[in-house]
This record gives C-alpha cells, structure tokens and sequence, in this order.
C-alpha cells in the first residue's frame, strides 16, 4: 500500500480551479519531485496535503487513513511534516528554541505547563544532534530571525524534520541558494531525509535528478507525466509544456 | 402605544445614523489601512468642542463648516506623523498607538477645555417642533440631523461609487500595491481617507454635541458602542456598518422606550418568580435597565455565533 | 536556572528591605500597591508579550477575583467560612481562573484584532452588567469588606499597612516565580511560538487555539491573585476596577515597560505607581504627561524601557558602554531644559490667578515675562538636543560596531 495517495483531488479557489484532478502514489521510502512552471500549482498542492487548504473534492489518504481535510496540527502529529517556500520560522526566538519546539510534541510533551524544559535532558540533547546535523551549533543561542538567509533555510529544514516525521515535503528548499550553499544544502537533505520519505518541489533541475527516485510534471493544475528522471526527460509532452534547463546530462 | 413605537423608532433612526457616521469612518479606514481606530471617538468629540468654541464666535452654521475641517486636518497630521511610522511595528502597535491617542486627547480635551460640560446649543432656527403626535413633539433640529446624516451619506456614495477618486479610493481599499503601480500616490490617499474619516466623525460631534452633551467623557460612552456597530456588522462592510448602526440604535431605543419589565415579559411565557429567588436581580429587571448592555450582548453573540459579522468577508 | 538563583535571592531581598527604606506611610503605600500592579502587568504580559494577543478586557479577571475575595473577606468577617486572609488571593486565582476558562472557550478562537474587540466587548459587557447583578457587585457604592476581623496569622491581624505589605510581598514573589517558570515549560514556550508564527505552531503538532487557551487561563487566574491582594490592600473594590480604564492601564504599564521583556511589565508597573502616585500630588495635568509618555514610547521606544536598556548589551558586550556616556550627557542637558520648559508651560496655563513655583521663580500667567521664559527655556532645549543629536548617533554607531571573528560572522 502506497504511503502517501492523492485520489481525484481538486481544488478551487471561487470559480477559479487551481488543482484539477490530481491522482498520485507515494510510496515508502521513495524521493518524489515535483516540477513545473511557475503558477501551476505544487504549493497548492503542499498545502492541500498538509492540512492548510481543505479539498474541493477528492481524498487524500496517509497510511490508509483519509487526511484531507483535517487541522494541520492533525496531519503534522500523524507524520508529515513540510518545509515552506518562504522561510516560515520563530523569528524571535533562538535558534536552538526553534528545534527544540519542533520537537515538542513528539516527544510527547505535549501542553504541558509543569514540566521544566531546561531540565529535559533527553530532549535537550535530541535538539543539539539535530542543530549539529544542520550546522547551526554554533548559533544556538541567536534569535534564529537574525541568521544569514541560507542559515535560515537550513534552520527551516531541521524543523521540518525534527519531529521525526515519516513523510517529510520541502518545498523549493534550496531557493535563492548560491550554488555552494545549495550543494551544501543538498547534502544535508540528503542526510536527514535517509530512510523517510521525500517529497520535493524543486526548479532546479540538477538537484531534481541528483535526489529523485521519480519526478511528477504539474503543470496547469494536472499531472501530465509521472516517471523515472530519464523517462521524464524524454517525454515530450514536458519538454513541451516546461521548457526548463534540462541538462543533456546527469 | 403607537406614538411610543413611532417616536422609538424616529430617536432609534438619529442615533443608529449618528452611529453610522461614526462607523463609516471606522470602516473606510480599517478597510483601507487595516488598522482599527480605537481613537476614532475622540474625533467626534474634537468635533463638538472646535464646534462649540466656534459658534461662540461665528454661531452654529460657521461651526458646522469649519470644525469637521479641523478635525480632518487633525486626523490627516496624525496619520501622516504618528500613525505611518508605527505602521512598521505591526497591527499589535497600531492599535496600542491609537489606544494611546484615544487617551491623551481625551486628557487634552480637558486641559484646553476644562472638566465641565459645555454649553453647546443647537441654533434657534431649529428651536421648534418639526411634528406632534398623539400630543407628544418631535424636535426639529433631531429633523434636520437625519436630513444632514442622509445627505453626507449620499454625497459618500455618490462621490466613492461615480467620481474619478472615489473608484481610486475603491481600488486602494483591495490593491494598494497595484494601484500604487499605476502612478498614485497611495500614501497620499491614505492620509487623505484617514483625514476623511474622521473629519466624519467631527461632523457627527458638531451636530450631536448640543443633544448627546459636550463632555469630556463624551468619546468614551459612544466609543466603544462604535466598536461593537462595527463588528456586528462585520469587519470592513459599509452596508453592513450601516444595518448594524441601525439596528444598535434601534434596538436601544426600544429597549428604553418600552417600559416592560422582565417578570412581564416572562409572564408572557408564563413564567413567574417569586422575590426570594436568588436571581432575583436578573428578574425584576426592566428592559430600560437592561438597554446599555443589549449591544454588548448583541457583540458576544455575533463574535461566537458569526465572527465575521453580519456582512464581514475581510478577516485579519 | 542555576545561574539565575543570585537574580530570585536579590529579588527576594530587595522585597524584604525595601520597606524598611521607604518606610513613611506614603512608602509602605506605594509599595503595596506596586505589588498589586506588578502582578496584574506580568499577568497580561502573559497575553500580550508572550503569546501576542491583545486584549483590552483583562481587568474583568482581576476585577472578579477582586470582589469575591472582598466578598470572603465578609464571609470570613461573619463567620460563615473561616480561613487566614493570607489565603485570599488564591480566592481571587480561583475565581480569576474560571472566568477565563469560561471565556476563553469561545474568546480564543481567534486573534489579532476580532480577539481585541471581542475582550473589549466582554469587558463592556460585564461592566454593564455590574449595575444589574447589585447584589454581587454592590451597584454604584461597591463592596466594602474589613480584613482584620480573620483569623491571626501568628499572631498578626493585619491592622497595618506594613504587615499588608509583606503578605503582598510574599505573593509577589510567589506569583512572579510561577509565572517565570510558565515560561520555561512546553505550554509557555509554545505560547512564544504562536506568537512569532502561528502557521508554522500548527505545523509543527499543535493546535494554535489550545496554546491560547491555556495562556489565557494563565493569565486570568494570576490576574485574580492581583485582584485578592487589591483587596486585602483596599478592602473596597468597585466596577470602576472592572471597566476598560483599568484594563487600559495595564496595558499602558506592560507596553511603557517592555512587551518583549519577563522584567518589562515589572518596570512598567513601578514607574506608572509611581507617577501615579508622586506626581498627582505635584500636578492636575500628571495624565496628560502620562498619555504623552506612553505616545512617544509608542512611537520612539516601542521596546518599552526594559527594551531602551537592553538595546544597550551590544555595546556592554564590546565594553563600550563607556563611550555613550559623555554623548548621554550633552543631549540630557538640554533635554532637561526643553522638559523643565515644556512642563512650565503646560503647568503655567492651568494655574489662572495662582502663582507657579518654578526652580526658586515665581512664574504668574498674567506675566509676558513668564511666558517668555518658559518659552526660550523649551526653544533653547530643543534647539540643544537637535544639535546634540548627530553626535549621539555617532557614538551610537560606533559602540554598537560588532567585533566579527575570523568567519566574518557577527559573534
């Protein structure tokens, strides 16, 4: 059974249809992309799955239980857990208090207000491996809302995937990245995301083919091809409908 | 009986306008800026004080055309030199700024003014019964402030719906950035509808001063009925600013007007208490004692059952 | 919180000493009320600071605490029910606590501004109300109760307002160490993170309205414990203490102190008790300072005090503190000047016939003379201060140059 299945989806926005139809599998373990041109709708799609939006019409279903339509704090306590396009973290707060409440509930603290977080050592130390995982040790104790733009994403990564969520979705995570800096970035989703399962909106075409098992084409709201890189690069229909920089080779 | 229901019905329409024109204010601005005017009160006060001062000089005619432009003018500084930089701060900030704002003109009013209520009157020309039914009066000068309330409310309308600037102030409202595009001066427009406004609400003190009395305590006692007006009638809605102004003043003045207290009313479902109970206080009210906080009840209400308002659709 | 132990014993002691300093009747009343108000700000700082919701009614709580500990102090009184009054503020927790459960429930749902207006409304609401329920709240005279007539606590009846103050005290440093600790627990941290970003909270497990929720439960219940100690320190309370004036004014206290600060609302509270307290003794116009304050925070200072001093740590960081000092001084001097004007003047237009008493002058509002000096006494500052402005920045700037490390990264 496949992890992750996207049956009939649609969404509209008034008498707009942003996502039209959108049938997809998803299965353990697997490194997904999803590309396409600007506009289609991958973030729709992001926020469809994690419980932002609620579904036109269609179901969503995670582990064999529907998900659509449920809180996102819901679809985040089953094992999902999503990076954002636009960095999405507690600016005020320290870097370290960013992973540390990532953590929280999965840890099983959850409202609690008589335990003390300093004395938690379990979960102090989880929260340090993680921050040394990102590379961002040393900026522990900085309002996170002061870190250099790709100290930021990496910080974005580690909260999206402290909780130890099973299905794990960055959207455009290397975004606005130097090329040194997205490599470095690259690596680091390659080592966190080992043994889970990845679902990656991604442009750039280099990375898409580097880490995906297969890629899936939005484009106007359909999926018009879902398929191993090669046979995605062969396909004419993409070549056609998304003119990206598709390198001749690998 | 009649003339009770027509003369509730006449003094709920003066005050549920008198409430509009305070709300429209309100509305137009948070629509616009998305900032809430807690002060928005204290201009209807300013209103009726710059009024006050000067129809001892120039009578009341000369005060109803001068003072909404001084409050306005007020407004717009305050928008251009307080509210634009705190703008940056957040919403959190804005509305503690015009907190803040309600505060000290409520304090300066007494430092220029004084503590007492002032003499303000309404001009003799008005100093007649526009009508007697059932040998009760209705005041003509409560006449001629439905007659102003309607024509500046048509004036409103006419120039937002069918002039140039007005479907430029439309725009702004949903699309600032685009408009901004466009060439205008969006800041410019800004301070413009926030000077509009609440000169606005210094119309409506200039004419409710002589019979809602000039007091410094004035901002404070229709101050936050406004607020309520507005978000029953959701958040951003002129219609529905206008339905709940009406409704808010209706509704108070029936409440006054008929006498009818509670074990009445409750005998009506044939229900009764005896004194002994011990919510006996709720019983033996009568509806005029419960008429201040019908439109509070009304607001917690509409807050649980619809948040958005009557007519809302922004929500922040 | 090893490290912090020093902070809590100092606090602790500072308690205890400080009315043996101030110990005039007017002391040991200003004191007293600072325990109230120190309270109540770090309770809605719990709100507003640490979970970024505004509310405009949260003197309802302290207000209700407040009459039914004045109306247990006349159970106690009757004998009816006896307990220590030293007990009373957990009476106006209680009571706080379940106001806001039952509030919350439907109050929390949402946020921003619907939340402000929705506490607004509740607020007018219960104050309306007030005038109806004359039994519970005592119509327009309010409820007087007596707090001698309990049972000694070792031996004290509390006839003294001193002895009023070290009850106060005790709760003040009981209530503030709870509330400290709240902020170091899963809820209180979470409460932060809704505040920076509630998006991302439900993202990562949890629901936004729960975290409210509790804060908000908070927050009321240790507004009710301000509300007991009010009155054991008044033995009065009226629905003037419910109404949106009171709740404004601890909002005033917690945003002139510092939202984003645990001190900030500590700050806010000792300096408007004091203003409060000191200078309506000296003015009729004290408010409108007031108002005029808390207006130029709002814009030049939105940090509040606390944030004013703690903007200062870079330059304690690099140890050049130093350098500010001689810049502080030159603006002060003038700055002074320009205050000493500006309040002349303001004071001088109220005082009619009466003589103003002003640095050894004596100033009439009749006089051009008065006028005139005051008026070049504000220009002069001002003038001062605009030229002193540049070089103050200068320093500003030059302290705050962070020393970088090999990376180039700020350390």
């Amino acid at each position: 059974m496949s992890l992750l299945t996207l049956d009939s989806v649609c969404k509209s926005f008034g008498s707009t249809r942003i996502i039209n139809d959108v049938s997809l599998d998803i299965e353990a373990g697997e490194k997904h992309a999803i590309i396409g041109p600007n506009g289609a709708g991958k973030s729709t799609l992001f926020h469809l799955i994690s419980g932002r939006y609620n579904v036109s019409s269609g179901t969503i279903g995670f582990q064999g239980k529907a998900i659509h339509n449920l809180p996102p704090y819901e679809i985040a306590r089953r094992g999902i857990a999503r990076s954002f396009q636009v960095t999405n973290i507690f600016p005020r707060m320290s870097v370290f208090e960013n992973i540390r409440c990532a953590l929280l509930w999965s840890e099983g603290y959850r409202y609690s207000f008589w335990k003390l977080l300093g004395r938690q050592k379990l979960l102090n130390d989880k929260a340090f491996d993680i921050l040394e995982q990102i590379g961002l040790s040393d900026k522990a104790q900085l309002p996170s809302g002061e870190l250099a733009y790709a100290q930021q994403r990496a910080l974005e990564l580690g909260v999206a995937v402290a909780s130890g969520a099973e299905l794990i979705m960055l959207d455009e995570p290397v975004a606005g990245m130097s090329n040194s800096e997205a490599e470095n970035a690259v690596a680091l989703i390659r080592r966190i995301t080992e043994g889970k399962t990845l679902i990656m909106v991604e442009h750039d075409m280099n990375i898409v083919f580097d880490i995906a098992d297969r890629i899936s084409v939005l484009v106007y709201g359909e999926i018009i091809a879902t398929d191993t890189p090669e046979n995605i690069r062969g396909n004419a229909r993409v070549q056609e409908a998304y003119l990206g920089e598709v390198p001749s080779d690998a | 009986m009649a003339e009770v229901f027509v003369f509730a019905t006449l003094n709920g329409l003066v005050t549920g306008l008198l409430l509009f024109m305070l709300a429209s204010g309100l509305t137009l601005i948070f629509s616009m800026m998305g900032v809430l005017n807690f002060a928005h009160a204290s201009f209807y006060m300013l209103g009726a004080y710059f009024a006050y001062t000067l129809s001892t000089f120039i009578g009341f005619w000369g005060g109803l055309l001068i003072a909404p432009l001084i409050v306005g003018c007020i407004g717009a500084a305050i928008e251009r030199f307080g509210l634009r930089r705190v703008h940056q701060s957040g919403h959190v900030a804005e509305l503690v700024f015009t907190f803040g704002l309600a505060f000290l003109i409520e304090e300066a009013v007494q430092f220029f003014w004084g503590r007492d209520t002032k003499n303000y009157q309404s001009p003799e020309l008005f100093d007649f019964a526009l009508f007697s039914l059932f040998g009760q009066e209705f005041s003509a000068y409560r006449g001629f402030m439905i007659a102003i309330a309607c024509l500046i409310f048509a004036g409103l309308y006419f120039i937002l719906t069918r002039s140039r600037v007005g479907i430029i102030i439309q725009a702004s409202i949903s699309h600032p950035q685009t408009v901004a595009n466009l060439g205008h001066n969006v800041p410019l427009i800004f301070m413009c509808v926030f000077g509009v406004g609440t000169a606005l609400a210094g119309v409506a003190g200039v004419i409710a001063g002589p019979v809602l009395t000039t007091f410094p305590g004035m901002a404070t006692v229709l101050g936050s009925i406004v607020f309520v007006v507005v978000v029953i009638g959701g958040l951003g809605s002129l219609p529905g600013a206008l339905i709940a102004s009406l409704l808010v003043g209706l509704l108070q003045s029936y409440a006054i007007a008929a006498d009818v207290g509670m074990p009445e009313l409750l005998n009506l479902f044939g229900v009764s208490f005896d004194s002994s109970h011990p919510l006996d206080d709720l019983w033996t009210l009568n509806l005029p004692q419960i008429a201040p906080v019908l439109p509070y009840l009304l607001l917690v209400l509409v807050l649980i059952f619809k948040p958005t308002g009557l007519m809302g659709n922004r929500e922040q | 919180m090893k490290k912090q132990l020093p902070v809590w014993l100092g606090f602790a002691l500072a308690l205890i000493v400080l009315p043996q300093i101030f110990d005039s009747v007017l002391g040991i009343s200003i004191l007293n009320q600072m325990t109230i108000w120190i309270i109540f700000a770090l309770s809605y700082n719990m709100l507003l600071g640490q979970g970024g919701m505004l509310s405009f009614g949260h003197a309802v709580y302290f207000g209700l605490g407040g009459f039914m500990s004045v109306h247990a102090l006349n159970l106690i009184a009757d004998e009816i029910i006896v307990f220590s009054i030293t007990l009373i503020p957990l009476v106006g927790g209680a009571v706080g606590l379940i106001a806001a459960v039952f509030i919350g429930s439907f109050s929390t749902r949402k946020s921003g501004t619907v939340f402000a207006m929705i506490s607004l409304g509740i607020g007018e609401l219960i104050v309306a109300s007030s005038l109806i329920f004359a039994d519970f709240f005592g119509g327009e005279a309010g409820v007087t109760g007596d707090r001698t007539y309990g049972p000694p606590f070792f031996g004290i009846e509390f006839l003294q307002d001193a002895e009023v103050y070290y009850l106060g005290a005790f709760w003040l440093f009981v209530a503030t160490l709870f509330m400290y600790l709240f902020t170091q627990t899963p809820a209180g941290r979470m409460a932060n993170a809704v505040r920076d970003n509630p998006e991302r909270a439900e993202f990562i497990g949890y629901s936004t309205r729960r975290v409210r929720f509790i804060s908000f439960c908070a927050a009321g219940l240790f507004a009710g414990v301000a509300g007991g100690l009010f009155a054991i320190n008044y033995e009065f309370i009226t629905e003037e203490n419910l109404n949106a004036l009171t709740s404004g004014r601890v909002l005033l206290m917690a945003y002139i102190g510092g939202l984003g600060f645990f001190i900030g609302p500590i700050v806010g509270a000792v300096i408007l008790t004091l203003m409060n307290s000191l200078l309506s003794n000296y003015s009729e116009m004290w408010m409108l300072y007031l108002g005029i304050m808390f207006l130029l925070t709002v814009l030049f200072l939105p940090r509040g005090f606390a944030g004013f001093i703690m903007m200062h740590q870079t330059a304690w960081q690099n140890h050049r503190l130093g350098m500010l000092i001689l810049p502080y001084l030159i603006t002060a001097i003038p700055l002074s000047l320009f205050l000493a004007g500006f309040v002349g003047l303001i004071e001088l237009s109220h005082k009619g016939d009466d003589i103003l008493p002003f640095f050894g002058l004596s100033l009439g509002a009749d006089s051009m003379l008065s006028w005139g000096v005051l008026l070049t006494l504000a220009g002069t500052g001002a003038l001062g201060v605009k030229l002193s402005r540049p070089r103050l920045n200068a320093a500003w700037a030059a302290a705050n140059t962070v020393a970088k490390d090999a990376d180039g990264d700020a350390q």
